[in-house]
């Protein structure tokens, strides 16, 4: 489990996480979202302790998280949304590297490197040195690198970044299945529909701060489970309904230019947090 | 252990470029030997100036070898590889990051040290490198290998890195007991300069090549630099906000 109480990080005046308080379950798959500069990125280092925070502490099934937690941070590994690997290494020293720093045996690295670039795709590539590749090989590579040393938690920050349809597909199913084992991730995205369908439960966050935490079906049933779009020359409008004869009732009143559909998770980021930016 | 895993990093690294780290341990001091050594043929304390001058470059080269080698990785892996996330997320103890880039970084120190000592080699000097000179470049290297660290940490770009040598190595290269004696430099300077790390370095292996007495205080001077860098990095890596 991971216990993230009134987290803080200040860079001078400007406060990127502010007292950000957040439980995230064994085995469940947490989303976090926001917009751009809401502080995402700035958790997740904090988690991997890349940053150390202003004030607040981060506790992993009970005990304090550091830079000095040993036992704690062989738990998880993270997917960084910069391709945070050395550019002159071979995908196998890559691995190899993981490898070494988690203490693994020189077989158990090579067993597992096999499996793992395999699965993804890469073994062909394995002696291609990481600035050759292309950004989606990268992505996988580090997919690869987190998952060599058996995590129990997993920080994805923005994974899918700049990958095709069919890679963000296949990564949803990597993630699916990574998820069938038990495993506790949390996901930063700006794909909404990745959280929507991903999620057990989202944390809308902006500014730092924690604007709201549910699971994204009930999120979505408390704005409404039925949109109904209105089209005009300037904007789009969407109103929210609780049931479809509600958003039927509605339609049929209007002759304006309408279509009813589902709300999704991100009408409830737009209601949230969208309002709140065009309000600023 | 941590420490294997960050010498099997660096020792990849050597392996890999083994024709562009040898070249670059080697073509500066090269320059130096042959300009000040053999082109210019003078003599220093009534023995020829490339005995006196040998010493120096070799305690140069460990010093610009294991400098360049800590600085330049790490800033790039810092500031613009992020690969340090991997070593800092990593179960590892930091402080076997930390020791395993200073014992690579001397190392590397030592190997430039020892390019030097191969080149000069058929030049019959007479000079007495033994146990100990190996062992003063070794901390040597080590005392340059944590400023690296230092100054890495407090790297805000990693173009810093050249200019961190342009300030600290370049002034050290030339003014440390290098190329001539310090013994007719105002008092002040004199002492500030023998306080410096490259000085003691210098002055040590010129007196074992010599066969002359030299006092333990060098020793001394390099281990308290050592400690203090060393401890700074530990400082850093552990207790810096901001990574």
């Amino acid at each position: 489990m991971i216990e993230i109480k009134q987290l803080t990080k200040k860079y001078g005046d400007f406060t990127a996480v502010d007292h950000l308080d957040l439980t995230i379950k064994t085995g469940e798959f947490f989303g976090l979202l926001g917009p751009n500069g809401a502080g995402k990125t700035t958790t997740i280092s904090m988690l991997s302790t890349v940053l150390l925070p202003t004030s607040g502490e981060i506790l992993i099934d009970g005990n304090k998280l550091d830079r000095k937690a040993s036992a704690e941070k062989r738990k998880f590994s993270v997917i960084t949304q910069e391709y945070s690997m050395r550019q002159d290494m071979t995908m196998d020293e890559v691995m190899e590297y993981q490898g070494r720093l988690y203490y693994m045996k020189k077989k158990e690295i090579r067993e597992k490197s096999d499996e793992l670039l395999a699965f993804t795709g890469l073994i062909d590539y394995r002696h291609r040195v990481v600035r050759h590749l292309s950004g989606g090989m990268k992505r996988k590579l580090m997919i690869c690198r987190a998952l060599m040393t058996d995590p129990e938690i997993l920080l994805l920050d923005e994974p899918t970044a700049g990958m095709d349809a069919i890679s963000r597909r296949q990564m949803w199913n990597l993630l699916r299945q990574l998820h069938s084992r038990n495993i506790t991730i949390l996901l930063t995205t700006h794909y909404i529909d990745e959280a929507q369908s991903l999620c057990d439960r989202v944390a809308l966050i902006d500014h730092g701060k924690l604007d709201t935490v549910d699971a994204p079906q009930t999120l979505i049933d408390h704005l409404g489970a039925f949109a109904v779009d209105i089209t005009t020359e300037e904007r789009l409008v969407s109103k929210y309904f609780a049931t479809k004869r509600d958003a039927i009732d509605y339609l049929s009143g209007s002759d304006e230019d309408m279509t009813m559909r589902n709300t999704t998770l991100e009408d409830v980021f737009v209601e949230r947090i969208g309002r709140r930016i065009d309000q600023k | 252990m941590g420490v294997l895993a960050v010498l099997w990093e660096k020792w990849r690294e050597f392996r890999r470029d083994f024709y562009k780290i040898t070249l670059a341990a080697v073509i500066t001091p090269l320059m130096y030997l042959i300009v000040f050594g053999l082109g210019i043929q003078t003599t220093s304390h009534g023995e020829p100036y490339l005995n006196f001058l040998i010493p120096g470059i070799v305690a140069l080269s460990t010093m610009t070898g294991s400098f360049g080698a800590v600085a330049q990785n790490m800033s790039v892996q810092r500031l613009y590889e992020k690969a340090l996330d991997q070593v800092m997320v990593s179960p590892t103890p930091l402080w076997q990051f930390i020791l395993g880039q200073v014992i690579g970084g001397s190392l590397r120190g030592m190997y430039a040290g020892c390019m030097i000592l191969l080149i000069t080699f058929p030049v019959r000097t007479g000079l007495i490198f033994n146990g100990a000179s190996f062992f003063i470049m070794f901390l040597n290297g080590a005392v340059f290998s944590t400023l690296a660290l230092v100054l890495s940490f407090l790297a805000k770009s990693y173009t810093d890195a050249p200019r961190f040598t342009a300030y600290i190595i370049t002034p050290m290269s030339f003014l440390c007991n290098t190329f001539f004696s310090t013994e007719s430099m105002p008092a002040g300077i004199r002492q500030f300069i023998a306080a410096l790390p490259l000085s003691q370095t210098s002055g040590m292996i010129r007196s074992i090549s010599a066969g002359e007495y030299y006092s333990g205080f060098g020793y001394l001077i390099l281990f308290a630099y050592l400690a203090a860098f060393s401890l700074i990095s530990v400082l850093f890596i552990y207790k810096k906000k901001n990574l």
